[in-house]
């Protein structure tokens, strides 16, 4: 793939949507169906993985010339776990109350297949600048997903939104356990490739 | 060959500069990280006890720490127990040794500052002093003694136990006769969601008052957990009370010397939390009681 020529803005979006790390990559599965089990969790998670995201992919983007092509992913690994630590650090040191609640969140990351993924695609081949609107694209899309799949599973599962109870009730205790994770990433998968057929089909009969 | 040595030339300088980031943060925020955890640990003990910032605990409350060590000297092993005494106006540090069988063996002075006690590595020093080689000491536990006025207020018990994925840090209060005042969850890694809630206070509050009695043979219920003992639960952070006077007593003297409720979907954080809880309070218990038979019979002016 050559340097990229979309603009910041397409960078962001193409994250969020074409690109989204859950429902069109499909990847880093795990932490979506295992942690997706309330809104709270999902934006947690998602503000973790951006500023991971983010903070690596500049650093792979400044130092992409000097990396040696056979230990690349190594690399991207030690740079990922490195940042990990450190934002770790930071938000024990300086913001307990942060980190009481995103601790265990923070500490997870260092095995996230998107961000290895993100800096093998995108990072080692992009200037800092782009890969940093690339990272909080990734960063937001991964958040988005979080959310929408926490949402459900947290109203489905518990009743709450946010902790806060609307239905009154338990409707179907099975959405908090990880197998309703795959039912809900499923589903949700089907109906972003449903909307990608139907927008593509419109699109075609515009042209023609 | 010239690839080889470029490759791990460098990989080496990579790990190198990561150790040395990740090492140079380490030591820039090791200190505010230890501070916070120092005033987590304290606002987390005085919560226990029932003092928040509206309701500051009394000027006469003290708490005192018991560091218990086991010496080894060759075969023979002996517990060590460091503690605080009453000595002109600063106090002191005595290690009173006991041995396997609840018999004194030996009591030393120790020359540490209250200030400095808090530190392992001056413990050491002070204990390396009076525990001559070829005897070894190991770090155990450590207890708090809540004081206030004249009588002891309540022990508390830092633990930690493996839950199910790593362990379970926890922070327990039991009053003298070793009824549960209140457990406190420092440190979990359970699974966010799951085990984690753990943290809830409708999980924690189950072994509020559990007697000593209870206690002993306390088990995990996998029966849902019923709406009104929830509610009852959770009350206490609320400003509000849902709930009437009356109805919280009725609910409580229900559900007192019931097991624990599982949590939906991580019974064995469950479990793990209610057997180290047991566990902690068995062992406490035992160990105190022969404490304090030898502080009295030997007469130790000990400050608890």
């Amino acid at each position: 793939m050559p340097a990229t020529t979309k603009t910041n803005f397409q960078l962001v979006s193409n994250g969020i949507l074409n690109d989204n790390p859950i429902f069109r990559l499909a990847l880093s599965m795990c932490p979506a169906v295992g942690i997706s089990t309330t809104v709270m969790n999902g934006i947690m998670l998602g503000i973790a993985v951006l500023f991971v995201q983010v903070f690596s992919s500049c650093t792979i983007a400044l130092i992409k010339d000097y990396i040696h092509p056979r230990i690349r992913i190594p690399t991207y690994t030690l740079t990922i776990a490195t940042w990990v630590t450190v934002i770790d650090l930071v938000l024990a040191a300086y913001m307990p109350a942060a980190y009481k609640e995103m601790g265990i969140f923070v500490k997870l990351i260092v095995a996230f297949a998107i961000i290895t993924m993100r800096l093998e695609v995108f990072a080692c081949k992009n200037s800092v600048p782009s890969s940093f609107w690339d990272g909080i694209g990734m960063g937001l899309g991964f958040m988005a997903g979080m959310v929408v799949i926490g949402f459900v599973r947290e109203l489905l599962g518990m009743g709450t939104i946010l902790g806060h109870d609307v239905l009154g009730f338990r409707p179907l205790l099975f959405f908090v356990l990880p197998a309703a994770g795959f039912f809900c990433v499923g589903i949700m998968m089907a109906m972003f490739n449903y909307m990608e057929l139907v927008y593509n089909r419109k699109k075609r009969a515009k042209e023609r | 060959m010239k690839e080889i040595i470029r490759i791990t030339i460098g990989l080496t300088v990579t790990c190198l500069v990561a150790a040395l980031l990740m090492g140079s943060v380490f030591i820039v925020t090791d200190k505010a990280k230890k501070h916070n955890e120092h005033v987590n640990v304290q606002r987390a003990m005085l919560g226990l006890l029932g003092y928040t910032k509206g309701h500051p605990a009394p000027s006469d409350l003290r708490l005192y720490t018991i560091y218990r060590y086991i010496i080894e000297d060759g075969a023979i092993r002996t517990l060590g127990y460091m503690l605080p005494v009453v000595r002109g106006e600063q106090g002191g540090y005595q290690l009173v040794v006991i041995d396997l069988d609840g018999q004194f063996v030996n009591r030393f002075k120790l020359n540490i500052t209250p200030e400095k006690v808090s530190e392992a590595s001056e413990r050491a020093s002070a204990l390396k002093v009076v525990l001559k080689p070829p005897k070894i000491f190991v770090y155990s536990d450590s207890t708090i003694v809540a004081k206030l006025g004249k009588k002891r207020l309540a022990y508390l018990l830092p633990g930690k136990f493996p839950g199910f994925k790593t362990f379970i840090d926890v922070m327990l209060a039991i009053d003298p006769s070793f009824k549960i005042i209140g457990l406190e969850i420092m440190e979990q890694e359970e699974d966010p969601g799951l085990g984690a809630e753990i943290n809830q206070d409708y999980f924690k509050n189950q072994f509020k008052g559990k007697s000593f009695e209870k206690i002993k043979k306390i088990n995990v219920t996998k029966e849902p957990l019923p709406e009104e003992y929830k509610k009852y639960l959770e009350t206490k952070k609320g400003k509000e009370f849902p709930l009437p006077k009356g109805v919280v007593d009725t609910i409580r003297s229900k559900y007192q010397d019931k097991d624990i409720y599982a949590l939906t979907g991580a019974t064995i954080s469950s479990q793990a939390v209610t057997n180290g809880v047991k566990n902690m309070i068995r062992k406490f218990a035992y160990r105190i009681n022969r404490l304090d038979s030898v502080i009295s019979r030997q007469h130790i002016p000990v400050a608890f």
